[in-house]
């Protein structure tokens, strides 16, 4: 295990803990049928393989009634085959997925989940009002269809023909036919990967509306500020295994620390690891670079120490090479 | 399923190579045909040459309809992804096929009753109502095994391909089953292979309804065996040695994206 997952492994440091299967060792599996009634999404220790490739590996997650959860992670990472898994469009070698306490393929039949896929095409040659209504028509309480057009901003597109949409207008009609049912899950795969920025924050403006109502959202997707914007816990996974879970908030101070960069002359690499803060160090000549946890910490170390430095500069968020080593970690 | 059944129907009919090869391409060999060779008067199946003519394009423009409506659809809403987002819904697999197969012989009345308007005006083609009805209804129904191949064919080929070979099948069907040329024409090896096709099978329903002489028993069975082996293609369980087709590969980005 890295040093940066045994710091965030601290206590009081996450409130889920960051998970992997030492977490887990001792705890009870929870009894088929009633205990995971609470929970909207339950995936006991899942793992799916292609060929030689494993996707998802000994996956666990629990997700309660009402969360907004994002699954972040880089392509490759298993986020889609989770989710293939969790809609029972693709079945798990080992392992089981429960949503509501019924098996995948029985929620989506019974309309209590709704989706949006990564590749979802949609009917082609017929309008958009056409299509949703017949969406609509297929769910025993489909949502107002005057609420779904508002939601999902179709207002200007209804007459329009389905093959005829741009990426963004197309998606959002996605996110209409996820929502027409009225699903208590909604479970979305990468869903503004064709959004520009301004229809991206209209769309998860549209997100939190939906999960007010007590609703449960998955959603996919590599982008930490759309992670740390919409959701309201954040599992990460890398190499398909869940490599954090907790919230927006923990995950970022994780994953987002700060560098700190100075010219000190006659001090070695030990002397300022050692400083308050600092987790790394890396040298080039007299000029080095220090990975923080916390870089205020360590510029008041710094200060304190007597070293003789010169050229500080704080450096801003290197947020993707700390997930990487996070991610590197676990693979 | 009735709302996707109506889409499907709607859909189709929006579809401008449907009119065109569907409906116009019947009617258009109906008179092409029926020009060159209405002199010879009785044909086989012992009926006028415009009855036995307007039967085997009724036969014509049912197929292209059926096969248009399931090969290269379903073949490519695979492709894009469209079966999937389906499955994501309540409807059952069931309910998906059964519109599918119901509106693939909806879309083929148009054409055929086309057809047979156009008999009547430009031959003075009449037959009792009741023949008409029988006759349009054993075609109608008779075509179910071409629906089933055509969902065969979708489910196994991508959308190019499927067009191309429902294409293919059209012109290779109507020719080699007789509905081009009296079969009495036709080299005697011709006539055997003829027997065997669904295309064929059809026409005889339709002919003896009209009053055809012939035998309608090996018809219905070879239109039986079309049905058993094309549906069980269709519907059965995907054989082994079948590779299962790729979903469309998704674009490749390195890493993760994050804005401080």
């Amino acid at each position: 295990m890295s040093k940066l997952a045994q710091a965030a492994r601290l206590p009081g440091s996450f409130g889920r803990g960051w998970a992997s299967q030492e977490d887990r060792v001792g705890e009870e599996p929870p009894a088929r049928g009633g205990a995971d009634r609470g929970l909207a999404v339950s995936v006991d220790a899942v793992t799916k393989t292609f060929g030689s490739t494993v996707a998802v590996a000994g996956l666990q997650l629990d997700i309660e009634v009402g969360e907004t959860v994002a699954l972040l992670g880089p392509n490759g990472a298993g986020k889609s085959t989770t989710v293939g898994m969790l809609l029972g469009l693709l079945s798990p070698d080992c392992g089981g997925v429960r949503l509501g306490g019924l098996a995948p393929a029985a929620a989506v039949a019974c309309g209590r989940v709704g989706a949006m896929m990564q590749d979802a095409g949609l009917m082609p040659g017929v309008r958009v009002g056409e299509l949703l209504g017949m969406v609509r028509r297929l769910y025993e309480m489909p949502a107002p269809l005057a609420e779904v057009v508002e939601v999902a901003g179709l207002g200007s597109l209804m007459e329009a023909r389905v093959d005829r949409l741009s990426g963004g207008q197309a998606q959002r009609v996605r996110f209409a036919l996820a929502i027409a049912g009225s699903p208590q899950l909604l479970i979305l795969d990468e869903p503004t990967s064709a959004m520009d920025v301004e229809a991206r924050q209209a769309f998860w403006s549209h997100i939190r509306s939906f999960s007010t109502a007590g609703r449960t959202v998955l959603f996919t997707t590599h982008h930490l500020q759309e992670a740390d914007a919409a959701a309201d816990r954040v599992v990460v996974m890398a190499a398909g295994r869940k490599v954090a879970d907790g919230s927006p908030t923990t995950i970022k101070k994780a994953l987002g620390r700060r560098e700190l960069r100075c010219r000190v002359d006659g001090a070695t690499a030990p002397d300022l690891a050692a400083l308050a803060g600092v987790e790394t160090v890396e040298q080039s000549g007299s000029r080095f670079t220090l990975h923080c946890t916390d870089t205020d910490a360590a510029v008041r170390a710094l200060v304190a120490s007597g070293l003789r430095w010169s050229e500080l500069d704080v450096g801003g968020s290197d947020l993707e090479e700390a997930y990487l080593r996070l991610v590197r970690s676990a693979a | 399923m009735s709302g996707l059944l109506v889409l499907e129907v709607r859909r189709a009919l929006r579809d401008p190579r449907y009119l065109l090869i569907a409906v116009c391409m019947p009617v258009g060999f109906y008179l092409l045909f029926s020009g060159l060779f209405g002199s010879h008067g009785e044909q086989a199946q012992g009926l006028p040459q415009p009855v036995e003519l307007m039967v085997a394009m009724v036969a014509y423009g049912a197929m292209w309809s059926v096969l248009s409506a399931t090969g290269p659809r379903i073949a490519n809403e695979r492709a894009i992804g469209w079966s999937q987002q389906l499955r994501l819904t309540p409807l059952r697999e069931a309910g998906v096929v059964g519109a599918k197969i119901v509106a693939a012989l909806l879309v083929a009345l148009p054409a055929m009753i086309l057809v047979c308007v156009t008999a009547a005006l430009s031959h003075h083609v009449r037959l009792p109502a009741a023949e008409w009805a029988v006759m349009l209804a054993v075609m109608w129904l008779g075509t179910t095994p071409l629906a089933l191949l055509g969902m065969a064919i979708g489910r196994f080929v991508n959308g190019d391909a499927a067009f191309a070979i429902s294409m293919a099948l059209y012109f290779v069907l109507g020719a080699l089953g007789g509905l081009w040329m009296p079969l009495s024409t036709m080299p005697q090896v011709m006539q055997q292979i003829a027997k065997f096709l669904p295309s064929n099978g059809v026409a005889v329903l339709g002919w003896r309804a009209v009053g055809g002489q012939g035998t309608i028993v090996s018809s219905l069975a070879v239109l039986a065996a079309w049905s058993a082996v094309c549906g069980l293609l269709a519907l059965g369980r995907r054989p082994a040695w079948i590779p299962p087709l790729r979903v469309r590969a998704r674009t490749v980005t390195t890493g993760i994206e994050i804005t401080p």
